[in-house]
């Protein structure tokens, strides 16, 4: 089954052995940006989770960060 | 930078009418030092209380452990940005020091990562401060006090009663009981002196995540710092002062900033097995971006101090093991030897993998202990603070309060208990 690791510290997921790594914003806010207007941070969300539905229908032969 | 530390051993505190010490003795005027603290109108209350090695007594849950320490002479104060000022830096001249001593902020703070220190028992014997005389201050903030604001007052009450416990003492310093003297010379002068000894630096990470797991150099917040050099002297003035309220097993105190036993060890050695030519002070930041940042530019400082090898010390686990990792590589690869000084979490059994994050550089570890281990602690006669406490403290769980008192708890409840600076007394050797 397809998995696509969504997370701000990338190190750490290739050592516990992601093979699609997508890398997000910071680890008290991974898949989110405070700092931001609203629009803003939906765009950066949005862009987010595109990014890993793309990467989970991706062909993978090794770890790969999106 | 040459600094003297002035000594007096402390083995007693009791309350009494003017603050001074004598004989292993020191006697604190609370109403003084209460009126001191309740100047900060961010605080609603603070109860003075005592606990001594041996008593039948837990204290929870403990913040920050600090030492009384005082300038007797050179520039600055102590606490430089919190009760020193900024137009000089520390770490020269002479500090007075009450030994033995410590002052420990607990009670009902700001959030639910706080320690546990036991004065007697099998809980005792994982905490430096079982072996302190421990002046406590109960710490009560004003209802409507923002969660950062209540942190912020409950720190400066800790820096304020460690300096104002030595400053009080001052008229005892000629009667110190030892003076111990730290040398730090310039990088010419002790490349000069020691040509042919190993040049060795030390990379002290700070916890600088944020959401109150904040550190504070010169009264700077450590996120905002990119990494700097500082005389290991600076650093005995308080120069790094802890804003934690992280898991206790492993958060550095400002106490073991005060004595770090790396410095301590480093100092120690200087001159006869190596030369010890700096301490590179690095963050551990949230986004992968200050991390990549903050570990280049700290092996880069290690690398313009010419070093050979470096010691690199852990505050925390879990995401701070990637920037632990990342200065390793970056270090090694430059050509440096490294030492890693951590701790691990290796679920309760010791089986799960200890670090979240690892290299095949890092193949000199230190570690200070698995802090998933279990132990129970037998109730106490006395709980100075709050025991509901057990079961929401980073370590605790649902059901850590037992009936008859006892509490089961993992290391990493307990104040220092697996210390990545080494400031602890059980340790383990592979046969």
């Amino acid at each position: 089954m397809p998995v696509a690791h969504m997370a701000s510290i990338v190190p750490i997921s290739k050592s516990v052995g992601a093979n699609r790594i997508i890398p997000t914003v910071a680890i008290p806010h991974p898949l989110g940006n405070p700092a931001l207007p609203r629009e803003e941070e939906v765009a950066v969300r949005r862009q987010l989770v595109e990014k890993a539905l793309m990467a989970l229908s991706a062909d993978v032969s090794d770890q790969t960060v999106f | 930078m040459k600094l003297e530390l002035h000594k007096i051993s402390v083995r007693r505190i009791c309350f009494g009418e003017a603050t001074h010490v004598e004989n292993g003795l020191l006697t604190v005027n609370r109403e003084e030092l209460k009126a001191l603290i309740m100047e900060d109108r961010g605080l609603a209350g603070v109860e003075l209380d005592l606990a001594h090695p041996g008593e039948d007594t837990r204290i929870m849950p403990v913040k920050d452990a600090l030492e009384p320490r005082a300038k007797l002479s050179g520039p600055g104060e102590v606490f430089p940005g919190f009760i020193g000022p900024l137009d000089t830096t520390v770490g020269e001249g002479q500090t007075l020091v009450l030994e033995g001593a410590a002052v420990l902020t607990a009670g009902r703070l700001v959030a639910a990562q706080e320690g546990i220190v036991d004065m007697s028992g099998p809980g005792a014997d994982y905490t430096p401060f079982s072996r302190t005389a421990n002046l406590v201050l109960v710490l009560t903030p004003r209802e409507g006090v923002r969660l950062h604001e209540a942190e912020q007052c409950c720190r400066l009450a800790g820096l304020k009663a460690a300096h104002y416990l030595a400053a009080e003492c001052r008229a005892a310093a000629a009667r110190a009981d030892r003076v111990a003297v730290y040398d730090f010379q310039p990088l010419s002068e002790t490349l000069a002196r020691h040509p042919n000894l190993p040049k060795v630096a030390y990379v002290y990470m700070l916890q600088s995540q944020g959401l109150l797991h904040d550190t504070w150099v010169y009264g700077v917040d450590a996120k905002r710092i990119l990494p700097t050099l500082m005389s290991p002297t600076e650093i005995m003035d308080g120069a790094i002062v802890s804003g934690n309220c992280v898991s206790a097993c492993d958060k550095n105190n400002t106490f073991s900033h005060q004595n770090n036993p790396i410095i301590e060890a480093l100092f120690k050695r200087h001159g006869t097995e190596l030369n010890f030519v700096g301490v590179v002070v690095t963050n551990e930041n949230v986004t992968l971006a200050d991390k990549q940042r903050s570990s280049s530019l700290a092996i880069r400082l290690v690398r313009l101090l010419g070093a050979e090898a470096a010691i690199i010390s852990e505050e925390g686990f879990g995401n701070p093991d990637a920037d632990l990792i990342l200065n390793c590589v970056k270090a090694e690869k430059a050509g440096v030897k490294t030492v890693l000084v951590t701790d691990e979490y290796a679920g309760t059994n010791g089986a799960s993998q200890s670090l979240a994050d690892s290299c095949p550089e890092g193949d000199a570890v230190v570690t200070a202990g698995n802090a998933n281990a279990t132990i129970i602690l037998p109730a106490m006669a006395k709980v100075i603070g709050d025991p509901g406490q057990a079961e929401v403290v980073a370590g605790g769980f649902f059901g850590s309060r037992r009936p008859d008192g006892s509490l089961e708890v993992e290391l990493q409840a307990i104040m220092g208990a697996t210390c990545e600076l080494g400031l602890s007394r059980i340790g383990a050797y592979t046969i």
